[in-house]
């Protein structure tokens, strides 16, 4: 469970562009419920999942992870617990590491880290095992350095990365925004097998509505740093993608397209 | 002919002395490979660290310390000294060279402060060569067997340790901190420990150094970070580092071609002043050559460094 309390950001304090980003926010997703985030640029979306990861100090609230408060927890200690999928594909991978090293790396996410063999042979044919999931023969290409994928295959490992360990939550900052259409639809599909397959407490945002209406169990909007509209359970089945860019104040191009 | 034959003979002689020689720097090499290329840190430190070690190692012979003890010693020192660097850069969010550049100049005074005057001349004090197995003391067959083991041996356990979880979880923060870091590796840990490890080496070979060449001075480090850099292009020119092991040996294999070829141009007749002008043009070439083959145009830097 996530729970964010009246968090506060403001950047460029007491300056003329004082920006406040995030505006006494607070909200909570249950154990196991998939929150997907839409909001205009600015709205906060992004300033929200660095707060929550621990790259961004909070001016003032509290963030509480399965009723942990990790407010003052640096980032590499948060991790035990919360895995993200990065909007750029090079952000969520080491480029110069092969791939079984890649999946290594997240494997010991949260586990402490010894002096023994990283890549035992156990290891790598648990590696192949779960890539094959993929269907894009990243199985067969454990030794192939990270930088030598498309970005498609670097996002999808980076997926398979995160869910991997079941974190205690997901977060996935617009991480098919940078992919072609079919490959967006790939990794999607992947994305929405693992987290129904292992129940993981999920933030997505994306500013595809496409995406907001057909995935995940709520929709919340932000506006200016605060949450504006939350809709779930029944009233999200059967919402449109009209009705929810009719909620924003300010159409961009991305919204009025639709996908 | 002539000419040629005794610029031949006159270099042959040198080898054994050079192949020694090399042995001992390639732990410098190995100090500025270890931040520069695992961990896109490029660190000046050496130029500090080398004759930190070489200082420690003179008091303590010196003083009639066990050699071995004494390079334990330099090697500790070297580490601290490492570890600082690191320390004032992620800190106080100071550039890596600049980081380096403070820590190099400081080490100077503490050099000075910890031998008591710039030279100190420990001749005939106990050194680990003497330890070689059957071979008279005091040639450099004997240094290359030492030097040589323990580099192998550093090497070999450089070689398990970088493909352990701790060892490619240190490669990761060099690949990619922000990723690491959301793979809940300590950015500070791994950068703190590896920068100090580097140091560690770079002190340990100044300790061999004194225990080699007699004699141990603050001087002795000048011009070691340039050499150094000449030393590590040459040996990924010729092993590569597209792996860990090559990676790895790149500066076991470019110190002894990089010395060899310093030693020919000496005996060929180069004024030795114009060495340094020479060994920084050569580095400047190897760096600046991936921008050239590319055409003309903006070429993205070469280096991507973490600031």
């Amino acid at each position: 469970m996530l729970e964010i309390r009246s968090a506060r950001k403001t950047f460029y304090k007491g300056q003329p562009d004082e920006k406040v980003a995030l505006d006494n926010l607070d909200l909570t997703l249950a154990t196991g419920e998939f929150g997907v985030v839409i909001g205009s640029n600015g709205a906060g979306k992004s300033t929200m999942l660095n707060a929550i990861s621990g790259a961004l100090p909070l001016d003032s609230g509290q963030i509480l992870i399965n009723g942990d408060d990790v407010t003052h927890i640096p980032v590499h200690k948060r991790a035990t617990r919360i895995a993200r999928v990065f909007q750029d594909p090079m952000l969520g991978t080491a480029a110069s590491m092969t791939v079984a090293e890649n999946m290594l790396l997240a494997e010991l996410r949260s586990k402490k880290r010894t002096l023994a063999r990283g890549l035992n042979a156990k290891r790598l044919a648990d590696y192949r095992e779960r890539l094959s999931m993929l269907g894009l023969g990243l199985e067969n290409r454990l030794d192939t350095r990270v930088e030598l994928l498309s970005g498609g295959q670097r996002q999808s490992l980076s997926l398979i990365m995160a869910v991997g360990g079941s974190p205690d939550l997901l977060l996935l900052d617009e991480h098919t925004a940078a992919l072609d259409p079919h490959t967006a639809d790939l990794v999607m599909g992947a994305t929405i097998r693992a987290v129904e397959a292992l129940k993981l407490t999920t933030l997505m945002v994306t500013h595809n509505m496409q995406h907001a209406v057909d995935y995940g169990d709520t929709v919340i909007m932000l506006d200016a740093g605060k949450v504006r509209l939350r809709i779930s359970g029944s009233e999200k089945t059967h919402i449109t993608v009209a009705d929810l860019v009719a909620h924003f104040a300010v159409k961009s191009d991305h919204m009025l397209l639709g996908a | 002919m002539d000419l040629i034959q005794s610029i031949f003979t006159s270099y042959v002689a040198l080898i054994p002395v050079t192949l020694a020689q090399s042995l001992i720097l390639a732990f410098v090499v190995l100090g500025i490979m270890i931040p520069f290329r695992t961990l896109q840190f490029p660190d000046l430190t050496s130029e500090g660290a080398f004759p930190l070690g070489g200082c420690i190692c003179g008091i303590m012979i010196a003083a009639g310390a066990n050699p071995a003890l004494a390079i334990a010693a330099a090697l500790c020192a070297g580490f601290l000294a490492g570890c600082c660097t690191a320390f004032i850069h992620l800190r106080f969010r100071i550039h890596t060279l600049l980081a380096g550049i403070l820590m190099m100049t400081m080490l100077y005074s503490i050099n000075l402060r910890i031998m008591g005057k710039s030279n100190l001349s420990v001749f005939g004090s106990p050194t680990v060569y003497e330890w070689a197995p059957f071979v008279t003391p005091g040639f450099p067959v004997s240094k290359i067997i030492i030097a040589g083991l323990i580099g192998a041996a550093v090497f070999i356990i450089l070689n398990l340790f970088f493909k352990t979880e701790k060892g490619t979880a240190l490669r990761a923060v060099g690949a990619n901190p922000a990723m690491a870091e959301a793979q809940g590796i300590s950015v500070w840990t791994a950068t703190i420990g590896g920068v100090g490890l580097a140091s560690a080496f770079s002190a340990t070979g100044g300790a061999l150094m004194v225990q080699s060449q007699g004699f141990a001075d603050v001087n002795m480090g000048l011009g070691i970070l340039i050499n150094g850099l000449a030393a590590l292009m040459i040996g990924e020119a010729i092993v590569g580092k597209k792996s860990v092991a090559r990676q790895l040996l790149a500066p076991f294999v470019g110190a002894i071609v990089y010395y060899q070829l310093v030693s020919l141009c000496l005996a060929a007749g180069m004024p030795p002043p114009d060495l340094k002008l020479a060994t920084g043009l050569f580095v400047l070439a190897m760096l600046a050559l991936p921008s050239l083959k590319r055409s003309r145009g903006g070429a993205p830097a070469r280096e991507t460094i973490r600031e």
